[in-house]
């Protein structure tokens, strides 16, 4: 008998699971739903998930009449003989047992965990993970494996293949406060350190970058400061530049002539506008190509009488859709017109293997941030688009283009089914990495984006989640679904986690690895002060 | 099912109502017999009983000889401290006359209780089986008068004496021996002289034995028949010859009658719990016989019953002696749990000698076997057989 | 020490007569019958048995205990006052077969034959009784009804007892309780009389001795 022992096997269906019954010291308590446990087949090692735990009693009528005030002593009796606990467990992997002895040689033969095909029999002995368990499943830390987090009861990396990772479009959920900007970093930073991909985050609330307030009250690094000149800061707000040791390598403006009619439509909540201004747009658009919009803001009332005159458009609609785009104009960093020298400028960097976060200061509205985030991002996919049809033409290695991870936060913004199919988002999310380009989607709402979208996300990361529709929406296309969904709400509200999905072997609750001084360090990041990083970055590129 | 239980039942009856009836008339009978029996003068009657006795009237009734005041009652003194009571009783196998082996076995139990400081108990039996020619017969060397039925019954009596006796020789404190029955083995009186002397001669030894010893001994009889002091108010109120009853004309008739009817035990319902009656002697037949052991008796309320209690003279002349058995006959009634109480020394003393139905047959069988290991066989009577298989 | 005698004798218990009146030996305790030599074994056979009741009655099954008691003379005074009864009367227990020791292997099952008939029956040592109770399969066997006393109040009797012998050992109890929970965990009432009636209630743990199950 194992050290680690939970019970055995004793009912089960391949299609259904595993029931365990729990052994008589162990109380249920020192269980959580989603715990990986080992199920000891005869020929093979079962890696698996409780997916439930009941509660159960051989005498129905003790059921019925408990004991009144029962002693510790006859408690202590009844628990796991007449009274005891039976836990679900969904068999995910199955690995084939060596011959104890030469342990090594066949492990490299077999090449790991497969899915699962059968189920063992009764009386199976069920085991806590050990820490050889973790590595057998999870892989040992190093390479594109990115250590994420610990079991819960355990202090044992659990790794992420980053490299299978950044090859779809990832999505990362929970309710608000439960880490999901923190779990971002700590995947980008991954991302930066192993150099598997490069990246573009949105920052709409400043909070990547610099230092941050944690909502313990400590400072924590942002990703400039660990990776130093590797990662650019662009910026809308000039304002942002202009703090001590928080550098801007780039501020941005926006020029009217490169707000697009997609871009109006996926504002037009922000912008209350009215069902015709799409087709008023189309109007504009016919008549003024890519000054259409400066020109509209342009019109006086008689020109925008002309207009409609000329181009049949209704002049009610014209009216409240020029007064509604007018506050585009009024925000700072929108400039009549402007090159796309500045984000290919970006794309270039991209290229050369920085990282880039944009900032959105005092710009953080939804306005802001939608507009600019999908107008960027579209050029982005442009540019990388162009990149990769040359890359295949040439097939020369140097022209192939980096992969790139895009961050976006509040992503059901861009990603909810009205809008989904037409935001460039929607188009990456739903290409999948056709142009190496991938996102990272960050929302507290998954409910809110479109299942397609959902479906299609190729490694999941959540907190806790309570609302049913979010529940749903995470394991959108997942397998075992109910064991899921128990561990979903099970978690923590901070700092655990489920993963499932591409880039791990099997779904698995966690701790979240510490984002803190050890961290930095296994980043490689120098003992060192944002004062340092500046002047790293004068070095770089002169004083801006 | 041949015994008629209905007619039984109607006879009850009318046995029941015919009692019923006479009760008042012996009530009253028995109130005047007992104001006699305290209005007698003891001497006189003695004188009386004395004179017929050297007469040679033949009395047809067993009398009792007064020692002293008819209506005297003694109470029990307090048993000493530290003290024995040894029971015994007998039990036997009689010879099987339809079974071709000639055998007997005895059963002697006895029982010694000690009370006071450290009280004990000894339970005990003796078991012999009886196949020799001096125990099958009183003259062996003649094979004459084979020991059966009631000489059988004297031996059983004899020998359990003898065998408590011996079993009491350790004992240091003071001691009573009580026998289940009457010391007057009134049963040989119509044996030879010879057979009666040759039974006896063990029965004295053994109480020669007690008497050195210092152990009053005594016949314990529960629920007895006799009439002994009846009969002596008979002879008091005849005028004429007891023998000539039917001349009788005296005013007295009636009642001595009814004296022929009443049992001592009724006459001796006067004595209060634990009190005796005087010593009186009794005119049986077989006492000439017993000469330094003659037996007198007194009664005795022993609670709930008036019993009767034979003793050797020796013991009724000495007053310790007669003292101790009083005190200790009546001690040992209050310590019984039946009503009326009965010794717990004979009560133990009969449980070692009784032998069961069970027993019987073993022992039967025992000798079957034994006999057959041998050779021989043992034959048993047609009449016999008839009686152990009872096929219908 | 010999404590009684066997007077009768079965496959799955024996009666004997207790060589003392009135003190049987304790219920649910265990008792030894030392059997010379079996077939097969070098050293005989050490048959244990639990006490499943005693009894005093009349020695002569057909002559009951009558009443004896008066205002002065009541309980132990009878017997001084009567000491035939020490004669009369008897004490008999009964002993239900869990198992022996042969060539000092413990086996928890029946015997294959039963004690022999007028046999001694002594009591077991402490060291008898740790050993034999280290294992607790012994207890199954007495969930059979054998006497009058209803079997789960015979295994708490035991339990007790063994407790007791074993210097009050808290881990032997509870795994003799939760062997009982799982003997008994089709009928929760007489489980819980059993585990009722061997709850040591509140002990504190300097006073709970250690012991290997
Ligand atoms: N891996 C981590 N290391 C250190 N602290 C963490 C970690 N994860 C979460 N925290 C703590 O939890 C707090 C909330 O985390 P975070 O800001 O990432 O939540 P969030 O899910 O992004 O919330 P919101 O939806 O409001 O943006 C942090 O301020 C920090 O104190
Ligand atoms: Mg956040």
């Amino acid at each position: 008998m194992s050290q680690n022992r939970l019970g055995v096997v004793v009912d089960g269906a391949f299609n259904a699971g595993l029931t365990v019954r729990l052994d008589s010291r162990i109380t249920t308590e020192q269980l959580r739903i989603g715990n990986f446990v080992v199920v000891e087949g005869q020929q093979n090692r079962y890696f698996s998930l409780i997916s439930d735990i009941h509660l159960k009693a051989t005498d129905p009528r003790l059921l019925a009449d408990p004991p009144r005030d029962p002693s510790p002593f006859i408690a202590q009796a009844l628990a796991g003989t007449s009274t005891y606990a039976t836990v679900e467990v969904r068999p995910m992997l199955m690995l084939e047992k060596a011959d104890e002895s030469d342990v090594d040689a066949l492990f490299e033969e077999r090449g790991g965990p497969e899915p699962v095909r059968t189920i063992p029999m009764h009386f199976a002995e069920l085991r806590e993970a050990t820490e050889l368990d973790f590595s057998t499943v999870f892989g040992q830390e190093g390479g594109a494996n990115f250590a994420m987090g610990t079991p819960l009861a355990m202090d044992i990396p659990i790794c992420l293949r980053l490299d299978r990772f950044v090859e779809r479009s990832n999505g990362v959920f929970g309710q608000s406060g439960t880490g999901k900007s923190f779990l971002a970093r700590l995947l980008i930073s991954g991302v930066i350190k192993t150099k598997i991909a490069v990246n573009l985050i949105f920052d709409m609330h400043d909070e990547y970058s610099f230092d941050k307030q944690t909502e313990d009250g400590h400072w924590v690094k942002g990703l400039r400061q660990i990776f130093g000149s590797q990662v650019l800061i662009y910026a809308l707000d000039e304002a942002m530049g202009r703090r001590r040791g928080r550098n801007v390598d780039v501020t941005l403006k926006i020029g009217l002539n490169q707000i697009e009619e997609a871009d109006i439509v996926l504002l037009s909540q922000e912008l209350n506008l009215r069902q015709t201004a799409e087709a008023t747009i189309g109007l504009l658009r016919d008549a003024f190509r890519q000054q259409w919009l400066l020109k509209l803001l342009q019109m006086t009332p008689e020109e925008l009488g002309e207009f409609c005159k000329g181009s049949g458009a209704h002049p009610a609609s014209m009216a409240s859709l020029q007064r509604n785009l007018k506050r585009l104009q009024r925000q700072d960093y929108v400039v009549d017109e402007a090159t796309f020298s500045a984000l290919d400028d970006m794309v270039e960097a991209l290229d050369r293997g920085k990282h880039v976060i944009l900032q959105f200061g005092r710009y953080n509205s939804v306005l802001d941030y939608v507009l600019v985030s999908n107008l960027v991002t579209r050029r982005v996919r442009q540019r990388y688009e162009e990149k990769t049809r040359r890359y295949e033409e040439t097939k020369e290695v140097a022209d192939k283009p980096r992969p790139l991870m895009i961050t976006i936060e509040e992503a059901h913004k861009f990603l909810n089914p009205a809008v989904a199919r037409q935001t460039t988002f929607g188009t990456i999310a739903r290409e999948m990495r056709k142009y190496n380009v991938t996102l990272l989607v960050i929302d507290q709402r998954p409910s809110g984006i479109d299942p397609e979208v959902m479906s299609q996300l190729g490694t999941r990361v959540s907190g806790k989640l309570t609302e049913e529709r979010d529940i749903e929406a995470v394991l959108t296309g997942v397998s075992n679904r109910s064991a899921l969904r128990g561990a979903l709400t099970s978690l923590n509200t901070r700092q655990q986690i489920l993963i499932m999905g591409h880039a791990v072997p099997m779904p698995i609750v966690m701790r979240t690895r510490q984002y803190d001084e050890r961290f930095y360090q296994a980043m490689g990041a120098r003992v060192e002060t944002s004062q340092d990083a500046q002047t790293d970055i004068l070095d770089l590129f002169g004083d801006p | 099912m041949p015994l008629k239980i209905e007619r039984i039942s109607q006879q009850l009856d009318r046995m029941a109502r015919m009692i019923a009836d006479s009760a008042p008339a012996r009530e009253g009978f028995l109130g005047q017999a007992q104001d006699c029996l305290r209005s007698v003068n003891a001497d006189a009657l003695r004188q009386k009983l004395e004179w017929q006795r050297t007469q040679q009237i033949r009395i047809p009734w067993l009398v009792a000889v007064p020692r002293g005041d008819l209506s005297r009652s003694v109470p029990a003194p307090s048993p000493p401290a530290d003290f024995c009571v040894v029971g015994s009783d007998a039990s036997s196998i009689p010879l099987d006359r339809h079974s071709s082996v000639r055998y007997y076995v005895l059963n002697v139990g006895y029982a010694i209780l000690c009370y006071g400081q450290k009280p004990d108990a000894v339970l005990e039996a003796s078991s012999r089986l009886c196949f020799q020619d001096q125990d099958l017969y009183v003259f062996p060397q003649k094979w004459d008068v084979p020991i059966e039925g009631t000489l059988l019954g004297a031996r059983m009596e004899v020998e359990s004496l003898r065998i408590s006796q011996q079993a009491m020789q350790q004992i240091s404190r003071p001691t009573i021996a009580l026998r289940d029955g009457p010391l007057i083995l009134w049963t040989l009186q119509n044996e030879s002289k010879e057979v009666k002397q040759a039974l006896l001669r063990d029965l004295f030894e053994a109480m020669d034995a007690l008497r050195q010893m210092g152990v009053p001994l005594a016949g314990y009889i529960s629920y007895t028949g006799s009439r002994d002091v009846a009969n002596s108010l008979r002879v008091w109120l005849c005028q004429g010859r007891p023998d000539e009853c039917e001349r009788c004309e005296s005013s007295d008739y009636d009642l001595c009658q009814a004296l022929a009817t009443i049992h001592d035990r009724d006459l001796f319902i006067f004595l209060a719990q634990g009190e005796r009656s005087e010593l009186f002697g009794s005119s049986s037949q077989i006492l000439e016989q017993y000469g330094r052991h003659r037996v007198d008796f007194f009664y005795m309320n022993v609670g709930e019953e008036i019993v009767r209690v034979e003793v050797p003279q020796w013991v009724g002349a000495d007053a310790d002696l007669l003292g101790l058995l009083h005190a200790a006959i009546y001690d040992q009634c209050r310590r019984s749990p039946a009503v009326p109480p009965y010794p717990p020394a004979l009560q133990e003393a009969h449980e070692q000698a009784v032998i069961t139905t069970t027993e019987r047959r073993l022992v039967e069988g025992m000798v079957e076997q034994a006999l057959g290991r041998h050779g021989q066989r043992v034959f048993r009577s047609a009449k016999d057989h008839s009686k152990r298989r009872r096929g219908v | 020490m010999s404590i009684g005698e066997i007077i009768e004798t079965t496959s799955t218990a024996f009666v004997a007569e207790s060589f003392e009146l009135n003190s049987p030996p304790p219920l649910g305790s265990l008792v030894v019958v030392q059997v010379s030599s079996e077939t097969g074994t070098s050293t005989g056979l050490d048959l244990y048995a639990v006490v499943i009741y005693g009894q005093t009655v009349g020695l002569d099954p057909s002559r009951r205990a009558v009443r004896r008691s008066t205002d002065k003379v009541f309980d132990a005074a009878i017997y001084d006052q009567h000491p035939q009864l020490e004669h009369t009367l008897r004490t008999e227990f009964g002993a239900a077969l869990v198992g022996f020791v042969a060539d000092s292997v413990v086996r928890q099952h029946l015997p294959s034959q039963p004690p022999p008939l007028h046999y001694s029956v002594h009591t077991a040592s402490v060291e008898q009784v740790r050993r034999f109770t280290n294992s607790l399969h012994y207890l199954r066997l007495l969930l059979v009804p054998h006497g009058e006393v209803p079997p789960p109040q015979v295994l708490a009797a035991n339990v007790r007892e063994v407790y007791q012998q074993r210097g009050v050992d808290r881990l032997w109890l509870d795994a003799a309780a939760r062997e009982i929970a799982t003997l008994l965990q089709s009928d929760h009432q007489a489980l819980l009389t059993v585990l009722y009636s061997i709850d040591p209630g509140k002990v504190s743990p300097s006073t709970v001795r250690g012991g290997q199950i």
